[in-house]
């Protein structure tokens, strides 16, 4: 009975560390175009943010006053760019790796953004600092809030212009896999007195992505 | 002859406060197993969908469609559900308590209904006060709610936790229960270890723990609330938006009053297999058990910050 309470209270301490939860949801798609050698020189990536959040932003700014869905030229002019004015330092939630290597990206350029269905969905560019080579290791584009207060999900598709035999999959996190490394993440937390310190950095784990691999040869 | 009936009867109260304790093991299990993860997954997806019938019944509302405002209560309530479920920390703190002091379910229940409509309160007051009649941001607001408030209610979670926990370690260095007793009778909850009346055992223990539990639920706003009061105040429906923070909180408070019978019934299913003796000597493991559970995931909330 005892090592049942025990269980019991196992059981309920490992729910309440793995209780990080989102309040924005972003269905994230991207866009890459190769060329003929199979160099990549960036990735477009486009974001349509979920009811809610669309409604947040379109009453924090004071548009659609009629609430029929529709912006005029004017308040779509306004709207522009209101994702992309980063702090210095963020990482802009878009990770490109290539053979377990991260790759690094410029910082957003030629956006824009839209209304429509009652949501808002904006597109942006990030260049990579030199064009990447799409050989033998895929190109893997991972979209994540290390803080998961957003919760990207790779669902607008990936759409690849050029190259040859170019493919893209979209691959789930391995949750199970996740969880450990949370669990461990704060194990190692709990042993530090900084009880501040910011949830750990464990978004990659959780996080879909996308590969992107040409066929060999031809 | 007369005692047949009569341990007949107490061996069927034994058998189904037991089962209580079966259950919850069984509950505690599958969730130690992924299965939280599982309810978080689903959670998630609920969560999603809840998000975007929110936005679509507050644009109807606005819109002056028919039956709009019950739609909204419904959305609210439901997303109150959804987050006690899932993330929210009231279920703990109720839990935890339950488990640790002999309260009944009565007034256990009612402390969970008051917590959950007192969060709801904390909300409308923090939008209203800082958003409204100061006119800061929206940001500024919830970053008041995140930098502020959370780490408050975080505390009191930690305080609720930490006073189970030294009551029970308390009631162990001293030994004999019975001289603990002895030594404080002025706390109700003290006098377990006689075998005391109903009465007696039956109180929550005392003001103080009602207002820690309570602080500990309703300093620590929803963020769904807060963006509902927010968009509500800018929609020009804000009465609509008070309403339905206080149906979220009616869902929290279902979820949180089913976790508070849940925790009665699995610690009585203990205590009423157990010889009398027995009972005297688990009790203060179970506060210390269950004040170290709370304070373990208090912990774990201040590192996540939210």
């Amino acid at each position: 009975m005892f090592l049942g309470g025990v269980a019991l209270c196992i059981g309920l301490a490992g729910a309440g560390l793995a209780a990080a939860h989102p309040h924005v949801f972003v269905d994230t798609g991207f866009e890459v175009d190769i060329d003929a050698e199979g160099r990549v020189a960036g990735i477009w990536i486009n974001w349509t943010y979920d009811d809610l959040f669309s409604l947040i932003i379109i009453e924090d700014r004071g548009l659609d006053p009629d609430f029929d869905g529709v912006l005029t030229a004017a308040e779509l002019a306004g709207l522009q760019g209101w994702d992309m004015q980063w702090d210095p330092g963020y990482p802009g939630d878009t990770y490109a790796l290539q053979g377990g290597v991260a790759l690094a990206l410029s910082g957003p350029s030629e956006w824009s953004a839209a209304y429509a269905d009652a949501r808002i969905s904006t597109r942006h560019y990030r260049a990579f600092a030199a064009p990447v080579v799409i050989g033998a290791a895929p190109l893997v584009v991972q979209v994540y809030d290390p803080g998961f207060y957003t919760a990207y999900a790779i669902t607008a598709g990936v759409v690849i212009r050029g190259g040859r035999n170019c493919a893209a999959e979209v691959f789930e996190p391995d949750r199970a896999a996740a969880d450990q490394i949370l669990q461990d993440a704060m194990a190692e937390q709990a042993g530090s007195a900084d009880v501040e310190m910011a949830f750990p950095a464990v978004g990659a784990a959780y996080a879909e992505e996308a590969r992107i691999s040409c066929a060999a040869g031809s | 002859m007369s005692d047949i009936p009569a341990s007949g009867g107490r061996f069927a109260v034994r058998l189904a406060l037991g089962l209580g304790l079966v259950v919850a093991v069984g509950l505690g299990l599958i969730w130690a197993l992924g299965g939280y993860q599982a309810l978080l997954d689903w959670v998630l997806v609920e969560q999603r969908r809840a998000q975007s019938t929110l936005a679509a019944a507050l644009r109807a509302l606005r819109g002056g469609a028919p039956g709009a405002m019950a739609g909204l209560m419904v959305v609210c309530f439901s997303y109150g559900v959804l987050h006690a479920a899932g993330p929210g920390h009231g279920k703990v703190l109720i839990g935890g308590y339950g488990l640790a002091q002999r309260v009944r379910l009565g007034p256990l229940a009612a402390v969970a209904l008051a917590a959950s409509l007192a969060q709801a309160a904390a909300a409308v007051l923090l939008v209203y006060g800082f958003f409204a009649v100061l006119g800061w941001t929206r940001a500024r607001t919830e970053g008041v709610a995140e930098q502020v408030m959370v780490p408050l209610g975080t505390l009191a979670v930690m305080g609720v936790g930490l006073w189970l926990c030294g009551r029970g370690v308390l009631r162990l260095w001293r030994g004999r229960p019975e001289v603990g007793a002895h030594a404080h009778v002025h706390g109700p909850e003290c006098g377990n270890a006689h075998g005391p009346s109903p009465e007696q055992i039956n109180q929550i223990g005392g003001a103080r723990d009602v207002a820690l539990l309570i602080a500990g639920i309703a300093l620590r706003p929803c963020t769904g609330a807060l963006f509902l009061l927010i968009l509500t105040w800018q929609m020009g429906i804000a009465l609509a938006g008070v309403a339905g923070t206080f149906a979220m909180g009616l869902g929290t408070a279902s979820v949180t009053i089913a976790v508070a019978g849940l925790s009665v019934w699995a610690r009585e299913g203990l205590l009423a297999n157990l010889s009398g003796a027995r009972v005297a000597r688990v009790l203060p493991w179970l506060e210390v058990l269950a004040g170290a559970l709370v304070v373990m995931i208090a912990l774990g909330m201040l590192q996540q910050g939210r």
